[in-house]
C-alpha cells in the first residue's frame, strides 16, 4: 500500500503512448467547445450548464489531485478553499464590483494567503493529524461562513446580476462557458506540465521518501508549502466561478463531506494520473445527475461504486486504461 | 583544523541518553570509523549530525561553517551528505530517475513549474557520471526496488554524492550484504576517499580495519577511545566489550 | 449571565462531553488498536438514534427501545465489520476513509427508505420529562442528568473493562503495540471485533440517549462524527482515559463557546460585530483548541503508543 504503487505516467511513456494519447485532449476541448453550439440542435441546452459545473469541479478536483495525488498529502478541507474563492466574489459583489476577471482574480490571490497560512501550520504534521487538522481548518472557515451575517450568514447569499466579462463578451451568451473551459484547460495543462517539471518531480520525490528526499538537500517543507498554497489558489478560483455558475454561495459548499466527496472523485478517478480528476469528476456528477433523474435514493450506488474502487481498482479508474507494461 | 567537528553532542530521549558528550572530529581526507556494540547510539549519532533529530546540546561544524542551528537540507548545502542503514532510495522509479532526482538537488532550483525536467542535458550528464563512478551504468533503466540489495546499497551511495559532499555520512554501507557485494563496497568506499572526507559506521570488522585510518569506539553513548586500528584492537576495555564481558574502568 | 445559568451551562456541556466520549471511546480503540479510521462510526449513532425514537414510540419501553437499539446496532456493525471493515485493516488511511465514506452513503439511503427523509421526533420518556431541583433557584431537566448519568457509569464500567479484565489486557496491550501484541499471542482479530462491537454499542447508546434532545435526521452521524474525531485526536490516537477527558474538554468548551462567547463579546464589541463573531467563535473555538494542542503536543494529550 505504499504510495509510489501509483506512479503517475512519465511524459516519455505518455508519448509512447502514440498518436491517439496526444491528441486526446485536443479532441476532447475541441468537442467541449463546439458543444453549446450544437446542443441545441439536440435540445440539450439543459446541459450546457451541466457541463459547466462539471468543468468547475475539474479544476477543483485537479488542484486536489495535484497535492493529494503528486505531493500524498491528504487534506481533508479542501471544499474550505472552494469556499474562501466563493466567498471573496460574493465580498466583491457586494462591494458593487462586477467584473467577473478581477473577481476571480481576487479569489486566487485570496486564497493562496489562506492556503499558505493554513498550510505552514498544517504541514508540521503527518498521518492522520494532517488529515484531522486539514479538516479542522476547513470547518473553522465554514463557521465563519455562518458567522458572515452581512453575506447571508446560513442562508446564503444570492448572486443576482451575473458578473461581467467585459465588452462584446457579454452580450454572449456562451461566453461564461468558453471562460471556464479555457480556465480548466489551462489548469489541465499546466498540471501535466508541473507532473514533468522540476518541482513536481520533487514532490512526488517527497510523497515516496521524505526523509531521503530531506537528505539529498531538498527543502521539503517549502516544496510541501507552495504545492498546498498553489493547489488552494486553483480550488479557490474554482470556488470562484462555482459562485459565479451558481448565482448563490452559502457555507453548506464548505462542509467537511464536500471535501470527502472531492477526495473520492480524485481517487475513483486516479491519484498522481493528470486524468484522475477529469474522470472522477465526469464519472461521480453524471452518475449523480442520472441516478438522480431515476431515483431519491441516489446515494447508495455510489456508496457501492466507492467501496467497490476501495477494493477492485485503489489505482483509480484512469490505470485501468492506462498502459501495462508502463513501469517494466 | 579539522574538516569536521562535533563537539560535547548530546541526545536525550527521556531519562536514556543515548548521546552522551560526543565529540568527533574528521579530518580532510581522511576515513573515520565508528564501530560500537549494538544499542552504543551510533544511528543517533548519525541522525544528530545530519539533522534529523535535533540535538539537546553540542556543536557542529564543517569547514568552518556552523551547522549546528541548520536544518537537514541546508547542511546537505554546506557540504555534508549521508546514507541510511536501511537503504533509502526511490524504489518505484527507475535508477537514472533516482540519479537525476538526486542531480536536480544540487543544481539550481526545484521551484521551476513549467519546463520539463526530461530536457535538461546538464542533469542526465550529472547523473550518467554518477552511475559511472558507482558502476551503475548498465542499470540505468532498471526499477531501483527490483534490484538485488548490494546494487540498491551502491545507489544509495550514489544518491548522496550527488551533492559533492566534504564530509560522507556512511551509516552501516556493508548491512546485511555477502562476501562478495561488501568486497566490492569496500572497493568503492575506497575510490570515494579521493572526493570527500568519510565517516563510517560499521560493523565488518574486516571492512573497518582495511578502511579506516582512524577508529573511534562508541559505547553507552559515549566515546570510549580513538585512536589507529592497532590502539583500538589493543585497547583492554574496547576487548572486553566485544568480547561481552563487562569493562570494569 | 448570572451564577445559574453558568452552573446550567456547564451541566450541558458536561451532558454532551459524556455523550461524545461514549462515540470517541468506540473510535479510539478501533483507531489505536488496528489503526483503521473508520467514518461509518456516526452512522452507526445514527441507527441507534432512529431505532430507539420508533421502538419507545411504538412500545413505550424507554429502556427497551435503548437496549434494541443497542442490540440492532452491534448486529448491523457486525455485519459491516465482516463484510467491509475487516478487509481495510491492512490498507491504508485514504482507503478507510474512502470505504467508510461509502457506507455513510449506503446509511444515509438506507434510513431514509426505512424512515423517510424528513427528521423524526424522539420521545422523551414521560417519567423524565419534567425537571429536578438540583438547588433552590436551579431546575434542571431530569432527562439531562439521566445522560450525565448514564455517561458516567459507562465510563467508570469502561475504565474496569480496560484497567481491571483479560479482555481489557487484551485491548491495551493490542493498542499500545500491536506486533507486540501479536507475537505474544493475542488474537488481534478477535480482539479487534469484540472492539467494533463495544464501539458499536456505546455509539448506538449515545444515539437513543441524544435522540430526545436533538433531530434524528439523516446526517446526524456526520454532524457529530467530527467532533467526535478532534477528541480522540486531542486525547491521543488509542487512548481511552485521553478520549474521556479530552471529551469532557470540547463538550464543555463547545457548550460553553456557544453560551458565553456571544454574551461576553456583546459586552466588549459593538452589536452587529458581536453578533457576527459570537456564533463563528462558538462554532470554531473546539478547532482552536485542537489546534493549539496538536501544536504543543503533536500525539495528543495521552499518547497511547510510547
Amino acid at each position: 500500500m505504499n504510495a509510489s504503487a501509483s506512479l503517475p505516467a512519465s511524459a516519455p511513456a505518455a508519448r509512447r503512448g502514440g498518436g491517439f494519447g496526444a491528441v486526446l485532449p485536443w479532441l476532447l476541448l475541441a468537442l467541449l467547445a463546439a458543444f453549446p453550439l450544437i446542443a441545441p440542435h439536440f435540445e440539450l441546452e439543459y446541459y450546457v450548464g451541466f457541463v459547466r459545473r462539471l468543468l468547475i469541479v475539474m479544476i477543483a478536483a485537479t488542484s486536489l489531485n495535484f497535492i493529494l495525488g503528486y505531493g500524498g498529502m491528504v487534506a481533508l478541507g479542501h471544499a474550505g478553499f472552494l469556499g474562501v474563492g466563493a466567498y471573496t466574489v460574493v465580498a466583491l459583489v457586494d462591494a458593487g464590483f462586477s467584473s467577473a476577471w478581477l473577481a476571480w482574480g481576487a479569489a486566487l490571490v485570496v486564497t493562496a494567503a489562506f492556503a499558505t497560512l493554513i498550510g505552514a501550520v498544517s504541514l508540521r504534521t503527518r498521518g492522520v493529524y494532517f488529515i484531522m487538522i486539514t479538516l479542522a481548518f476547513a470547518q473553522m472557515l465554514y463557521y465563519l461562513g455562518v458567522s458572515l451575517r452581512t453575506y447571508g450568514g446560513d442562508d446564503g447569499y444570492g448572486i443576482y446580476t451575473p458578473l461581467s466579462l467585459g465588452g462584446w463578451l457579454d452580450a454572449q451568451p456562451n461566453a461564461f462557458y468558453w471562460a471556464v473551459l479555457a480556465i480548466a484547460a489551462l489548469i489541465f495543462a499546466l498540471g501535466s506540465r508541473l507532473a514533468v517539471s522540476r518541482f513536481g518531480l520533487a514532490l512526488m520525490g517527497i510523497r515516496d521518501n521524505e526523509t531521503r528526499m530531506a537528505a539529498l538537500g531538498f527543502p521539503v517543507f517549502r516544496l510541501r508549502l507552495v504545492a498546498f498554497a498553489g493547489a488552494g489558489a486553483v480550488a479557490g478560483l474554482a470556488g470562484a466561478l462555482l459562485a459565479s455558475h451558481n448565482g448563490f454561495v452559502s457555507p453548506s459548499m464548505m462542509h467537511w463531506t464536500e471535501s470527502a466527496i472531492l477526495i473520492v472523485m480524485v481517487v475513483i478517478g486516479g491519484m498522481g494520473n493528470r486524468w484522475g480528476g477529469v474522470i472522477g469528476v465526469g464519472l461521480w456528477l453524471t452518475l449523480e445527475e442520472v441516478l438522480k433523474m431515476y431515483t431519491e435514493y441516489w446515494h447508495w450506488p455510489l456508496g457501492l461504486l466507492l467501496i467497490a474502487i476501495v477494493f477492485f481498482a485503489p489505482r483509480g479508474l484512469a490505470a485501468l486504461f492506462g498502459s501495462k507494461g508502463e513501469r517494466a | 583544523m579539522s574538516l569536521f567537528q562535533a563537539q560535547g553532542l548530546v541526545k536525550r530521549f527521556g531519562g536514556l541518553v543515548a548521546t552522551d558528550n560526543v565529540s568527533i572530529a574528521v579530518e580532510p581526507g581522511e576515513i573515520h570509523a565508528l564501530i560500537g556494540p549494538n544499542g552504543a547510539g551510533k544511528s543517533t549519532l548519525v541522525n544528530l549530525i545530519s539533522g534529523l533529530l535535533p540535538l539537546d546540546a553540542g556543536k557542529l561544524q564543517l569547514d568552518g561553517v556552523d551547522l549546528t542551528a541548520l536544518p537537514p537540507h541546508q547542511r546537505v548545502r554546506a557540504g555534508l551528505s549521508r546514507c541510511f542503514q536501511v537503504t533509502s532510495v526511490f524504489k518505484g522509479d527507475s535508477v537514472r530517475s533516482n540519479l537525476l532526482l538526486a542531480a536536480q538537488a544540487h543544481a539550481g532550483s526545484s521551484f521551476r513549474f513549467l519546463s520539463r525536467r526530461a530536457g535538461e542535458q546538464a542533469l542526465m550528464e550529472t547523473a550518467l557520471g554518477l552511475a559511472e563512478k558507482v558502476g551503475l551504468s548498465d542499470v540505468l533503466d532498471r526499477t531501483a526496488g527490483t534490484l538485488p540489495h548490494g546494487v540498491q546499497r551502491k545507489l544509495d551511495v550514489a544518491l548522496a554524492l550527488a551533492a559533492g559532499p566534504k564530509l560522507l555520512l556512511l551509516d552501516e554501507p556493508m548491512a546485511g550484504m555477502g562476501p562478495e557485494d561488501s568486497l566490492q563496497m569496500v572497493e568503492l568506499i575506497e575510490k570515494l576517499r579521493a572526493e570527500a572526507a568519510i565517516l563510517l559506521i560499521e560493523h565488518d570488522m574486516d571492512a573497518v580495519f582495511q578502511l579506516a585510518d582512524r577508529i573511534s569506539v562508541l559505547v553507552y553513548g559515549k566515546v570510549l577511545t580513538s585512536g589507529d586500528a592497532e590502539h583500538v584492537k589493543g585497547h583492554p576495555e574496547v576487548q572486553a566489550v566485544y568480547l561481552g564481558t563487562e569493562a570494569t574502568a | 449571565m448570572d451564577a445559574i445559568f453558568i452552573i446550567e451551562q456547564l451541566l450541558n456541556g458536561l451532558g454532551y462531553g459524556f455523550m461524545l466520549f461514549l462515540l470517541a471511546a468506540g473510535l479510539t480503540l478501533v483507531f489505536g488498536i488496528m489503526d483503521t479510521m473508520n467514518l461509518a462510526h456516526g452512522s452507526l449513532f445514527m441507527a441507534g438514534a432512529y431505532i430507539a425514537a420508533r421502538v419507545h414510540e411504538s412500545s413505550g419501553s424507554f429502556v427497551g427501545a435503548v437496549l434494541i437499539a443497542i442490540l440492532a446496532t452491534v448486529l448491523i456493525a457486525a455485519v459491516i465489520e465482516i463484510l467491509i471493515i475487516r478487509r481495510l485493516y491492512s490498507r491504508d488511511h485514504l482507503a478507510q476513509v474512502l470505504a467508510t465514506f461509502g457506507i455513510i452513503l449506503l446509511a444515509d439511503d438506507a434510513v431514509k427508505a426505512i424512515w423517510g427523509p424528513s427528521p423524526i421526533m424522539a420521545p422523551t420518556p414521560p417519567a423524565l420529562a419534567g425537571p429536578v431541583q438540583l438547588l433552590d433557584a436551579l431546575p434542571y431537566p431530569s432527562y439531562r442528568l439521566l445522560m450525565i448519568a448514564a455517561g458516567l457509569l459507562v465510563a467508570i464500567g469502561l475504565y474496569l473493562l480496560v484497567n481491571h479484565t483479560r479482555v481489557g489486557m487484551l485491548v491495551r496491550a493490542g493498542a499500545s503495540n500491536r506486533a507486540m501484541a501479536e507475537f505474544m499471542g493475542v488474537r488481534v482479530g478477535r480482539v479487534f471485533s469484540f472492539v467494533f462491537a463495544l464501539g458499536a454499542a456505546l455509539a448506538a447508546l449515545a444515539g437513543a440517549l441524544m435522540g430526545p434532545i436533538s433531530a434524528v435526521q439523516i446526517g446526524m452521524g456526520e454532524a457529530i462524527l467530527i467532533p467526535a474525531l478532534v477528541v480522540i485526536v486531542i486525547g491521543g490516537i488509542g487512548s481511552v482515559r485521553g478520549a474521556f477527558v479530552a471529551a469532557l474538554i470540547v463538550g464543555l468548551v463547545d457548550t460553553a463557546g456557544r453560551a458565553f462567547l456571544p454574551p461576553l463579546l456583546r459586552a466588549v464589541l459593538p452589536p452587529s460585530l458581536a453578533a457576527d463573531l459570537g456564533p463563528a467563535m462558538a462554532g470554531i473555538a473546539m478547532y482552536v483548541l485542537m489546534a493549539v494542542i496538536l501544536t504543543l503536543k503533536p500525539a495528543g494529550l495521552f499518547p497511547a503508543r510510547a
